[in-house]
């Protein structure tokens, strides 16, 4: 079970975060959900230790990891893997090295820095490829794949981390809709067939709805929605993204604008 | 931890992917190959060279010597000659940097592929960058000095010529480095490739070359000092004097003004050069 209690996280006067508490069971699926710049990244990037918390406390299966230092730190970050929206892949190195990398803190220091991998996490890593059929493309290096499969060897790189939790940060922003699919559908997959948490921002309420079995919502650093995907009602959402009444969120219509030629700044 | 990977599966796997399984062997053996390859070719170089770690420590006994006989430092009655002199060194070095930039900035871009894509233009200009680049500031100077006669004005021409080619190869390299969807964003507006340059690669570029003239005035107050030795102005000459002349005590004072200049420039640089890059302000 994943805790966090009060976490607050201010840059100079302004609050990212503001005393956001919540309770993440384990080997439940959790969509956060908010307008951008709402604190949802802030939030994972302090639980996976990214960014330090002003304030607060992270505690996991009760043992506090806000104050984790050296190995002890890493060894947490190990244990709740990282998914970026632009991918954070080595774009000059090739899949297999890039799968690898989620090996670093299990691997000796030495071996590891030298490129040299056991052949047990060499199977592992084709073994997460071959999940998502991307194992024909092992050999090819990072910046020649389209985003939807750069995603994937992301996620091959959290998968061998052997990670207790996954942390997403809209992964699928900047993705094309069938690879759309296919992400959230891997993560459904590790989340529903291996039991581990996955946490993810998402801008889609659509998806957030059709994936997540419960969401938290978040507005201005805070915490304002926290239930199961059937009680986000409209109202809740067009509340938490700051539209008005009239404002429909999904396939909204156009603003119609009157035919006219007059210059603007006429 | 999550049990996700069945281990007994992985022979299998490894099998079915054994070309995968060897990619990165291949790599190391070049690697540990080169790497080999570099220490025979030190080792070499050392021998050719004569080196003898007994001659070192034999000498090390004469620094001892000349540091005993530069104690205390001090600048006899030519202070004011050694400020004067110091101020031309700085001059050199400022003038010849700022000139050598200015120059080499257009045929930076005349090198550079992304901006003019002929071959012909850039073969040329890479290659008179080589060319000058091939001799050394000092050597410049003597030249110099053989064409406009001894003093300062000798010794930034030879600091900006040579400046000017390793310039025109930094500038070209960081030109060709900018990343080309801004430029892309420019020409799809509709713009000129004037426009495209300006607008699209100089605001990438502006804030690194910045830094590397910056980098180079400060390297150059060093090279000016060199370059006085050999009658190019400045204080490298009193210095060349004074060891000609065995006074030891002023040496000592002449090194210790140039430290203290080159520790300030590098200090200011190095502020403004955090602050160009938009780090953190001055």
């Amino acid at each position: 079970m994943l805790a966090i209690e009060g976490l607050t996280k201010t840059y100079g006067a302004s609050a990212a975060v503001r005393d956001v508490s919540l309770t993440i069971e384990r080997g439940s699926f959790v969509g956060v959900i908010g307008r951008s710049g709402a604190g949802k990244s802030t939030l994972l990037r302090m639980v996976n230790r990214l960014t330090d918390p002003s304030a607060g406390r992270i505690l996991f299966e009760g043992r506090d990891v806000t104050a984790l230092q050296g190995a002890q730190l890493r060894a947490w970050r190990r244990s709740c893997a990282m998914i970026f929206q632009q991918f954070n892949l080595v774009g000059r190195m090739d899949v297999m090295t890039n799968v690898l990398t989620g090996r670093l803190s299990h691997a000796s220091h030495l071996r590891s820095l030298l490129n040299m991998w056991s052949d047990a996490d060499k199977a592992m890593a084709l073994a997460a490829l071959e999940q998502f059929d991307m194992a024909s493309l092992a050999a090819r290096r990072v910046d020649q794949l389209s985003g939807g499969q750069q995603q994937r060897v992301a996620i091959c790189r959290a998968l061998v981390q052997e990670p207790d939790i996954i942390l997403a940060d809209e992964p699928i922003a900047s993705l094309d809709p069938r690879n759309t699919k296919a992400v959230m559908d891997a993560l459904l997959r590790i989340n529903k067939h291996f039991g581990i948490t996955v946490v993810c921002n998402l801008h889609s309420l659509d998806l957030a709805r059709s994936y997540c079995d419960r969401l938290v919502g978040m507005s201005a650093g805070q915490v304002v929605f926290d239930a199961a995907p059937e009680a986000l009602t409209d109202d809740v959402a067009r509340n938490l993204y700051g539209l008005e009444a009239g404002e429909v969120l999904e396939l909204a219509s156009p603003v119609s604008f009157p035919a006219t030629t007059t210059p603007v700044a006429a | 931890m999550t049990q996700i990977f069945d281990p007994s599966r992985f022979s299998s796997i490894a099998a079915r992917h054994h070309e995968v399984m060897r990619l990165g062997a291949r790599q190391r053996q070049m690697m540990f190959a080169g790497a080999f390859l570099g220490v025979l070719l030190l080792v070499f170089g050392l021998i050719e060279a004569d080196f003898s770690l007994s001659r070192i420590i034999n000498g090390t006994g004469k620094l001892g010597d000349f540091a005993v006989l530069m104690f205390p430092p001090e600048p006899g009655p030519l202070f004011k000659t050694y400020l004067h002199a110091l101020g031309e060194t700085l001059a050199i070095a400022l003038l010849g940097t700022v000139i050598a930039a200015i120059l080499a900035f257009p045929f930076a871009v005349l090198a550079s592929r992304n901006v003019l894509p002929f071959w012909l233009t850039r073969f040329v200009v890479r290659r008179s960058f080589d060319t000058i680049r091939g001799v050394d500031t000092l050597i410049w100077a003597l030249i110099w000095i053989s064409v406009v006669g001894l003093g300062p004005f000798a010794g930034v021409l030879a600091v900006a010529t040579a400046d000017f080619a390793a310039f025109g190869k930094l500038f070209s390299e960081t030109i060709e480095t900018a990343d080309p969807k801004p430029v892309e964003g420019i020409r799809s507006t509709g713009g000129t490739a004037a426009q495209e340059f300006r607008f699209g690669i100089l605001p990438q570029i502006l804030p690194v070359i910045a830094g590397q003239i910056l980098y180079y005035f400060e390297s150059n107050t060093r090279s000016a000092t060199i370059i006085g030795i050999v009658g190019a102005g400045g204080i490298g000459l009193h210095l060349s004097e004074q060891i000609r002349t065995l006074e030891w005590q002023r040496v000592a004072f002449l090194v210790l003004m140039v430290l203290a200049v080159v520790a300030v420039i590098d200090f200011i640089s190095s502020r403004l050069r955090t602050a160009i890059s938009g780090a953190k302000p001055i």
